[in-house]
C-alpha cells in the first residue's frame, strides 16, 4: 500500500459533494466511498467529516434524512441538492483549472521562459 | 447560499437545540460502531476494535463543537452570554442602571408619542379613496363661494372627475329624548362619490335628490347613529326630525369617517343640498367646493383651467370670481399644523440626542471603572471585536429595556397629548401607538442604543493591557482622551439644550404677547350658550320676539347675573358672516368694491354683558323695536374705513339696496370699540351690529333664506362670581319655556379665549417640557464630567496645594474647566439657534425668531445653572487635604 496523502486544505467539501452525488450515503459511507475511489490513498481525519457535512447542509448544498442502514440501524443519509449539484460543478471546474495551471508551472523549463 | 436556507438552518438549530445534540450523538456513535464492527470482522477483538475506532475518529467533543459552529449556534450562545453578562453588570450598579433606564425611556417614549401624533396628523393620507387626487376650491384659499359660481365651474371644467359642494347646517334633532343641536352639512348629491367612502349601511344620495322636495333624506355618522339611535340596525328608512321637519335615513357612514376635514369638522349628519332659487345667486357665498382630479391631470393643469374659467366669469360678472384658489385637500387640512408639529418632532429628537449623549458619558465614566475587567478579559484572549460586542450587547439591553418602558410611557403620553391638544388639530382622534409607531420605537431604540453605546465600547476596548494591569497603574493620556470625548458630549448637550430652551423661551414670549392682546371686551366672568328654537313651539315667527325678550328678562333676574344680552354669533367662537352694504348718498360702488363688514345682530344688554365699550353714541335699546326706525352700531374700524374724517353717527346704510324699490335704511347710532372677531392676532375688520329684535331675519318672519339660518340666539351673561356656576340656572330658565329648546356650546368667554390660543399654548407647553428635560440632562452631564474629572485630579490638586496653591486657586481651576465647557456649548447652541429658530417663525407672535433678549436671557440663565453645577464639585475639590490627596491613588 502506498503512503497515504494528506488531504489538501479545502478539498474535503468537494469530495463529499462528489461522493453523495453518486448515491445518498451516511457519514461513514461517505468516508468509505472516498477511500474506495481514491484506492485508499487519501487520509481523511474521520472527525473532520461531520463539521463539513453540517456546514454543507447549512449552506443548502446537501440535505439529510434519517433512514435504516444495512445492519438495521438508524443512520442519517445525505443527498445532493440541485444547489449542491451546481456547486460541485463549479468547484470541479475551478479545481481542474487550478491543477492544469499549477501543473503547467511545474513543467516549465528554462527554455520556455 | 440563499438567505432563506441560512435562516432556516439557523432557526432549526436554535429551536431544536436539544434535537441537534441528540442527532449528533446518534450519528457519531453510529459511525464509530460501524467502523468498529468492520475492524472486528477483520479479526480485531471487539474491545480493541471499539478503542481503535474511537481513536481514529478523533476528539468527539471538539467535533461536536465544530458542528455547532458550522450552523452558527455559537453566535447565539455568545449573544446569550453577553446578555447574561450585561444583566449582571446592570444589577451590580442598580442606581446607574435605573437612572439610565429612566432617561432612556423618557427620550424614547416622548419621541414615539410625538411621532405617532405627527404620523397620524401629517404623514398619513386622508381617509378617502385615492385622497391624493382630492382638491378644494375656495376664494383666497379659504372663503366659501356662491352657488352660481360652483355650477359654472362644475359644468365648464374638464380636469375634474367630479365636483361637489357643501354648506354648513346645524339643525336641531328633536323627537328623541332631549333635543340636540347637531352639526351637519348640506351636500350636493355627487359629494360622497367624490370622496369614495362606502357607507356602512344603506347608500349615498342618488341623482335628483338635491332637488327641492326630494331632499328630505339624511345620512348619519357612526357616532350619531350610536349615540342617538343606539346603533339601530333597522334605522334605514326610518324618519328623524330635524328642525321639526321629517327626514328619512338612507345611510350610515362607517366609524372614523369624517367630513368635512378642515371646517365643520364635527359634522355628524349629511343631507342633500337643494339649491332651488339659489342657482342664480352670485352673492351669497356659503359653499365649499370639493373635487377629484381626473386620472393623469396635474394640479397645475387644474389650476390653469379654473383660472381661465374664473377669468371669463369675472369679465361677465365683475367682482364675483377673483382669487379663486385650487388647493390639494391634504394641504388644506394639514398645512396649518404641519410646521408646529414638525418643530415639535425636531425638538423631541433633540431631547433624544441629549439623552444619548448623557447616557454615553455615563457609560464612559463607568467604562473607566471597568478598565481592569476589560484588561483581564483581553489578557485571557478576548479579541477586541468580542469586547466591543459585549459592551454593545449591554447597551442594547439597556436600550431595549428603555424601549419597553418608553412604550408604556408613549401609550400614556399619546393619551395625554390627545387630551391637551387644541381642537383645531385635524385627525388627532386617530392618533394611536400602532404598527408604524412601534416600528419607529424599535428603530429609535436600536439607533439610540448604538448611538450611546458605540463610543464607550470602542474606548473601553482600546486599552493597554500591560499598563492597566500593573498594580496602581494610572494611564493619564488615556484618561485625557476619554475626558476629551466626554467634554465633547457635554458641549453638544449644552448646545442642544440651549437651542431647546431658546425655542421654549420664544414660545413663552409669544404666549405672553398673546395674553396681553386686548380683545376689546372683557372676557372674564362671562358665560354664553346657544339656545336654538328650531323644532320647538317658540320657532313660530310670531312668538320669537316675545320669547327672546322674556328669556333675557328671566336670565337677568337670575341670582349672580349682572347683565345679559344676546348675539347671533359669539366673537371668536361662532360663525363669521360678512356682508356688503351701501352708504346712503354715495354713488353705487363698482361690483366687488362695495363696503363690507362682519355682520352681527345683538339685543339690548349685549355690550354691557361683554363690557364692550360704546365709544360714541348709544347702545341699542328696547325702544328699537320692529316698528321703530332701523338702527345699527358700527365698530371703530368701520368708522375709520368708510367715514374717514366724518362723523358716521346719524348716517344711514343699507344691506338690501339691490331691492331698488324699498331698501331698508339703518341709521348708525353708535360706534363700538373694535372687538376680536375670528382670529385672535388679526386686526379686526369693519363690523356692524344690527338690532336683533327689529330684524325680521332674526325674528323668523322675513321669509328669506337667511331666516332659517338664524333660528337661534347666543345668550351672553356677565356674572358676579364663577360664570360656569350660573350656566345650569340659565339652561333651566330657557327650558322653563319649552323642553324642546336645544341648548349647545355652553362656554365661558375665558374658555373661548383660551381655546383661541390653544395651539400656541400646546406648543409652548410641549417645548417647555422638552427644554426642561434637556436642561436637567445637560446640568447632570456637566456636573458628572466636572466631579469625575475633579476626583481624577485629586492627586494633582494635592500637589498644587502643597506647592502653595490657595483654596481659591483650586476652586477656580475646577470651575474654569466647567465654564469652558458651558461657554463652548453656549456658543454652539446660540449659533444653532440662530440658524434654526427661523423655522419657528410661523409659531411666533409679537417676538422675532432671533429675539436678542430671549437669546441672552436663556444663555446667561443656562450659564448660571451650569456654574452652580460646577461649584459643587469645585467646593469638594477645594476642601481636599493635601496630605490625604498625595497618598490618594
Amino acid at each position: 500500500m502506498e503512503k497515504q496523502l494528506e488531504l489538501l486544505q479545502g478539498t474535503l467539501d468537494m469530495l463529499i459533494l462528489k461522493a453523495v452525488s453518486l448515491s445518498p450515503l451516511h457519514g461513514y459511507g461517505i468516508l468509505l466511498r472516498i477511500q474506495q475511489i481514491s484506492k485508499e490513498r487519501l487520509e481523511i481525519q474521520q472527525g473532520s467529516l461531520y463539521p463539513a457535512l453540517y456546514r454543507l447542509e447549512h449552506h443548502g448544498w446537501i440535505t439529510s434524512e434519517w433512514g435504516e442502514s444495512d445492519n438495521k440501524r438508524r443512520a442519517r443519509y445525505y443527498r445532493l441538492t440541485p444547489a449542491g449539484k451546481r456547486r460541485l460543478q463549479s468547484e470541479a471546474e475551478r479545481w481542474n483549472q487550478m491543477t492544469s495551471v499549477i501543473a503547467g508551472i511545474l513543467r516549465a523549463t528554462p527554455e520556455e521562459l | 447560499m440563499s438567505l432563506w436556507a441560512r435562516f432556516r438552518s439557523w432557526t432549526a438549530a436554535m429551536l431544536r437545540r436539544g434535537r441537534m445534540e441528540q442527532d449528533m450523538d446518534v450519528e457519531i456513535s453510529f459511525h464509530i460502531e460501524v467502523h468498529a464492527s468492520e475492524l472486528a470482522s477483520r479479526g480485531v477483538p471487539r474491545r480493541e476494535a471499539l478503542r481503535q475506532a474511537r481513536l481514529e475518529f478523533g476528539g468527539i467533543e471538539a467535533t461536536k463543537q465544530e458542528c455547532r459552529d458550522a450552523v452558527g449556534v455559537t453566535f447565539l450562545e455568545t449573544l446569550m452570554q453577553d446578555v447574561r453578562h450585561g444583566v449582571r453588570a446592570m444589577l451590580r450598579t442598580p442606581v446607574f442602571s435605573l437612572t439610565t433606564l429612566v432617561v432612556l425611556s423618557l427620550g424614547i417614549g416622548a419621541n414615539t408619542a410625538i411621532f405617532s401624533v405627527v404620523d397620524a396628523v401629517v404623514l398619513r393620507p386622508l381617509a378617502y379613496r385615492d385622497s391624493g387626487r382630492l382638491v378644494t376650491i375656495l376664494m383666497d384659499g379659504q372663503s366659501p363661494v356662491s352657488v352660481a359660481n360652483y355650477i359654472d365651474w362644475r359644468d365648464q371644467s374638464r380636469c375634474f372627475a367630479a365636483m361637489g359642494a357643501a354648506d354648513y347646517w346645524s339643525p336641531n334633532l328633536t323627537g328623541v329624548d332631549s333635543p340636540e343641536h347637531i352639526t351637519g352639512l348640506k351636500v350636493t348629491e355627487n359629494l360622497f362619490p367624490v370622496l369614495g367612502v362606502d357607507p356602512l349601511l344603506g347608500r349615498w344620495f342618488v341623482e335628483g335628490e338635491d332637488k327641492v322636495g326630494a331632499d328630505r333624506e339624511g345620512i348619519l355618522s357612526y357616532q350619531l347613529w350610536q349615540r342617538r339611535f343606539s346603533s339601530d340596525p333597522t334605522i334605514l328608512g326610518k324618519t328623524i326630525l330635524l328642525d321639526g321637519n321629517a327626514y328619512s335615513v338612507v345611510g350610515v357612514m362607517p366609524q372614523g369617517f369624517q367630513f368635512a376635514p378642515f371646517w365643520a369638522t364635527k359634522a355628524e349628519l349629511w343631507v342633500p343640498n337643494a339649491f332651488g332659487e339659489r342657482i342664480h345667486n352670485r352673492g351669497g357665498n356659503s359653499l365649499r367646493i370639493f373635487a377629484r382630479l381626473n386620472e393623469g391631470v396635474s394640479l397645475a393643469q387644474a389650476r390653469a383651467e379654473i383660472a381661465a374659467i374664473t377669468a371669463r366669469l369675472e369679465r361677465q360678472y365683475p367682482g364675483t370670481n377673483r382669487d379663486v384658489v385650487v388647493t390639494p385637500l391634504k394641504e388644506k387640512v394639514v398645512g396649518p399644523i404641519e410646521t408646529p408639529l414638525l418643530v415639535l418632532l425636531g425638538a423631541v429628537a433633540f431631547v433624544l440626542l441629549i439623552t444619548c449623549a448623557n447616557v454615553a458619558h455615563m457609560l464612559l465614566a463607568r467604562a473607566a471603572t471597568r478598565q481592569k475587567e476589560v484588561a483581564v478579559r483581553a489578557a485571557l484572549g478576548a479579541r477586541r471585536g468580542r469586547i466591543v460586542r459585549q459592551f454593545l450587547a449591554e447597551s442594547l439591553l439597556l436600550g431595549s429595556l428603555g424601549g419597553v418602558a418608553g412604550l408604556g410611557l408613549a401609550l400614556i403620553a399619546t393619551r395625554a397629548l390627545i387630551a391637551i391638544s387644541p381642537s383645531n388639530i385635524p385627525r388627532v382622534q386617530t392618533v394611536s401607538i400602532d404598527l408604524r409607531a412601534a416600528v419607529f420605537l424599535v428603530l429609535a431604540t436600536i439607533l439610540t442604543s448604538v448611538g450611546f453605546g458605540l463610543a464607550p465600547a470602542l474606548q473601553a476596548s482600546a486599552i493597554n493591557v500591560n499598563d492597566t494591569l500593573k498594580e496602581g497603574g494610572r494611564n493619564n493620556s488615556d484618561g485625557i482622551r476619554r475626558n476629551r470625548l466626554r467634554s465633547l458630549l457635554v458641549i453638544s448637550e449644552f448646545a442642544l439644550a440651549l437651542m431647546l430652551l431658546i425655542g421654549a423661551g420664544l414660545m413663552i414670549r409669544t404666549f405672553a404677547s398673546l395674553q396681553s392682546v386686548d380683545a376689546g371686551f372683557n372676557p372674564h366672568n362671562v358665560v354664553s350658550m346657544v339656545v336654538s328654537v328650531a323644532g320647538s313651539q317658540e320657532a313660530d315667527p310670531g312668538r320669537r320676539l316675545i320669547f327672546y325678550q322674556q328669556l333675557l328678562e328671566r336670565v337677568r333676574a337670575l341670582p349672580g347675573v349682572q347683565a345679559a344680552g344676546a348675539i347671533n354669533h359669539l366673537p371668536l367662537a361662532g360663525d363669521l358672516w360678512g356682508w356688503t352694504f351701501a352708504i346712503e348718498g354715495r354713488p353705487k360702488s363698482r361690483p366687488g368694491e362695495s363696503p363690507s363688514a362682519v355682520y352681527r345682530m345683538v339685543t339690548p344688554g349685549y355690550f354691557a354683558a361683554m363690557r364692550l365699550p360704546i365709544i360714541r353714541g348709544r347702545d341699542v335699546s328696547n325702544d328699537d323695536g320692529v316698528t321703530a326706525p332701523g338702527v345699527v352700531i358700527i365698530n371703530e374700524r368701520a368708522a375709520n374705513a368708510y367715514w374717514p374724517g366724518e362723523d358716521p353717527i346719524g348716517k344711514r346704510i343699507s344691506f338690501d339696496d339691490d331691492k331698488a324699490d324699498s331698501p331698508t335704511w339703518l341709521t348708525i347710532i353708535g360706534i363700538a370699540k373694535n372687538a376680536k372677531q375670528g382670529d385672535w392676532t388679526a386686526t379686526p375688520d369693519p363690523e356692524v351690529y344690527l338690532a336683533a329684535l327689529q330684524n325680521h331675519d332674526f325674528l323668523g318672519d322675513s321669509g328669506s333664506d337667511i331666516a332659517s339660518h338664524v333660528a337661534y340666539i347666543t345668550l351672553v351673561a356677565r356674572t358676579v362670581g364663577d360664570p360656569a356656576a350660573v350656566a345650569p340656572a340659565m339652561k333651566q330658565a330657557a327650558w322653563s319655556f319649552d323642553r324642546n329648546l336645544a341648548i349647545a356650546q355652553v362656554v365661558t368667554m375665558d374658555e373661548v379665549v383660551a381655546e383661541t390660543n390653544a395651539q400656541p399654548r400646546f406648543e409652548m407647553l410641549l417645548l417647555t417640557i422638552f427644554a426642561a428635560i434637556a436642561l436637567v440632562l445637560a446640568v447632570v452631564g456637566v456636573y458628572g464630567v466636572i466631579s469625575y474629572s475633579a476626583s481624577q485630579r485629586t492627586h494633582e490638586i494635592g500637589v498644587r496645594m502643597s506647592l502653595g496653591a490657595s483654596r481659591g486657586d483650586v476652586l477656580l481651576l475646577v470651575v474654569r474647566q466647567g465654564m469652558w465647557l458651558t461657554f463652548a456649548g453656549c456658543v454652539a447652541g446660540l449659533a444653532g439657534a440662530l440658524l434654526l429658530s427661523r423655522l419657528m417663525t410661523k409659531l411666533l407672535f409679537g417676538v422675532q425668531p432671533t429675539d436678542p433678549a430671549t437669546f441672552l436671557a436663556v444663555a446667561s440663565g443656562l450659564g448660571l445653572v451650569a456654574l452652580l453645577a460646577c461649584y459643587i464639585p469645585a467646593r469638594r475639590a477645594m476642601r481636599i487635604d493635601p496630605m490625604v490627596a498625595l497618598r490618594y491613588e
